[in-house]
């Protein structure tokens, strides 16, 4: 300690500390009440019966079992679930690694072209579903207009439940795109110039040096891309609730898991079997983004000591 | 000579190739938006018909949403709400991210491990909990529920001010610790300042997660007088259903704010998608 702490009262790092604790109390007070405390009390609802209006019975495992073997809307909405995360995963991060590639070009206009595509980042999903949906209506949307004028009929994309699933796919293709090119396109400019110009002297074109190239490189931000997309994917609920509905209709077509958990909490009130839904889908959750980043890590320490 | 040519020809080829597929992205990602302007202006009967620009666009179809719903209102609301969460998350989380920068207390280190775990806690798991919470304090259609439970900061804006934090150099502290500052005041007046471009991403993500919120406002707000534009977008669709250009005219002036934000402060919203990887 130096001369200085003698003179000023409290020593200061003491006052430091305290001034340290004092700074985050309000911040991990608001942590603890709406993320800690919901946390952990969710767990404890999802073994309980548990409505607002009668006090909380303990069921123990019961809720998790019936999930699973008795309740079939359950297993179309996984099913679901799982064919709206893939369809809309896969084409994103393949479009969005095309699209960062393009905006990655150095030519005249580009800023103009990146302007557009980022725009919808900072538009509502409620806005944008309001949008697609004037743009998929049957009778008079653009889409149907179009493909009527090389000769196909008006296709029923929201009303057909086979066609609805398909137009919800799009729709958060066409959204999630732009958030995912913006990651990728930020780990494409961190990819140095030099390493590119022996490439040039073999005479590698531009397609060639972007797959074998570009994409390698930026590896771990694909990586990231995928696990962010299948976390937002698989939890879908703003797009669906405006686009098809708030039941996931027609029929059971776009019914997600999103929109079953909203269902259960707050249309029925079931907060205990909510709750249990709820865990299960963070314990499916938690295994896919594990899975995904082994086996990235695998492959990639493949690669590092692989030859070549 | 023929090489030459060759290279020529190629990186023409190449010129061509690359402005096709910039024009075929920009058209992808703008012609939803441009078709609901235009929508927007369309009377009735032209909704069906394929043009872009209506020969006599109906301005009237935006005063039309001005008188059928509490557009003010529902504007000012949303203003309110996502000013105050602004703020709030401003000022608590660069403090917050201060301490964990800077300031040592013991178990400091293991609580920001905690709000990094917090980070992976999905809305789903948390919702329900929250929702009894707002139930219990009697704060459902309130606009305490829309404002309190961010107000105070949260984890990713912590974790995010820290970072920026840990970045700067000490010596700016150092020379305002030797001249008597207190800590309160190095924050205040030495790194605050400073940390405007950390701030800006955060104000600016934090704005618009607010401005787009659906499901909370969904399940907080019943009285119109309290809705956000969101909230009142999805109502007013369903009591005028199919009347296009209103729900058109509606969608556009709900996104007009955020447009503009997005024209002025592009860059610190686009690189913060970029280094935090968080997108509403």
């Amino acid at each position: 300690m130096t001369s200085l702490d003698t003179s000023a009262g409290p020593r200061p790092w003491r006052r430091r500390a305290w001034a340290g604790r004092l700074f985050v109390a309000p911040n991990l007070a608001a942590v603890t009440v709406f993320l800690l405390f919901p946390l952990g009390f969710s767990l404890y609802m999802s073994f309980q019966q548990w409505d607002v209006f009668n006090p909380p019975k303990f069921l123990g495992l019961r809720n998790f079992r019936e999930l699973f073997t008795s309740d079939p809307l359950f297993l179309i909405a996984i099913r679901n679930t799982a064919v709206f995360t893939l369809g809309t995963v896969v084409p994103t991060v393949l479009i969005s690694l095309v699209v960062a590639g393009v905006l990655n070009q150095k030519i005249k206009g580009i800023g103009i072209v990146r302007t557009i595509v980022f725009l919808p980042l900072a538009i509502s999903s409620v806005v944008m579903a309001v949008v697609w949906q004037f743009v998929f209506n049957t009778d008079n949307g653009l889409l149907n207009i179009m493909l009527g004028w090389i000769g196909v009929g008006p296709i029923p994309w929201l009303v057909e439940p086979r066609w609805a699933m398909f137009s919800l796919c799009v729709v958060s293709v066409w959204r999630a795109v732009p958030f995912a090119a913006v990651i990728l396109l930020a780990a494409m400019q961190g990819v140095p110039e030099t390493v590119y110009e022996a490439a040039k002297i073999d005479g590698a074109g531009g397609i060639r040096q972007f797959v074998s190239i570009t994409v390698p490189l930026i590896r771990g931000a694909v990586t990231f891309v995928v696990v962010i997309s299948i976390i937002h994917a698989f939890q879908a609920f703003d797009m669906v609730y405006v686009l098809n509905g708030s039941n996931g209709g027609p029929e059971t077509a776009t019914y997600v898991l999103g929109i079953m958990l909203f269902q259960h909490a707050f249309s029925f009130l079931e907060f205990g079997y909510a709750s249990a839904l709820a865990w299960v889908m963070f314990g499916i959750l938690l295994v896919l983004t594990v899975l995904q980043l082994r086996l990235s890590r695998q492959r990639s320490m493949e690669a590092a000591s692989g030859p070549g | 000579m023929a090489p030459v040519e060759l290279l020529f020809k190629r990186s023409v080829f190449r010129a061509v190739l690359v402005y096709t597929a910039l024009l075929a992205i920009a058209w992808c990602w703008l012609f939803p938006i441009a078709w609901a302007v235009s929508g927007s202006l369309k009377s009735g009967g032209e909704i069906s018909e394929p043009i872009l620009f209506p020969a006599h666009p109906r301005w009237s179809n935006y005063t039309e949403v001005f008188t059928l719903m509490p557009f003010w209102r529902m504007f000012f609301n949303t203003v309110f709400y996502a000013g105050c969460i602004t703020a709030g998350q401003v000022f608590f989380c660069s403090l917050a991210g201060y301490a964990f920068a800077r300031l040592r207390f013991r178990g400091r280190d293991t609580l920001f491990v905690l709000y990094l775990g917090t980070l992976m806690v999905p809305l789903t798991v948390t919702v329900i909990p929250q929702f009894i919470i707002m139930r219990v304090l009697g704060w459902v259609d309130t606009p305490w529920a829309m404002i309190v439970p961010g107000l105070f900061g949260g984890a990713f804006g912590t974790y995010l001010m820290r970072q920026f934090f840990s970045t700067l150099p000490t010596d700016l502290e150092e020379a305002a610790t030797l001249d008597g500052c207190s800590p309160w005041q190095i924050y205040w007046r030495v790194l605050l300042p400073h940390a405007r471009p950390a701030v800006t991403v955060l104000a600016v993500l934090t704005w618009v997660n607010v401005w787009n919120d659906f499901l909370w406002p969904l399940l907080m707000i019943q009285r119109n007088s309290l809705a956000t534009l969101t909230l009142g977008l999805v109502r007013m669709r369903g009591e005028y259903v199919a009347r296009w250009p209103l729900i058109m005219a509606m969608s556009m002036l709900i996104m007009l704010p955020l447009v503009i934000i997005y024209a002025i402060a592009q860059r610190s919203f686009v690189r913060g998608i970029a280094v935090t990887g968080l997108n509403g």
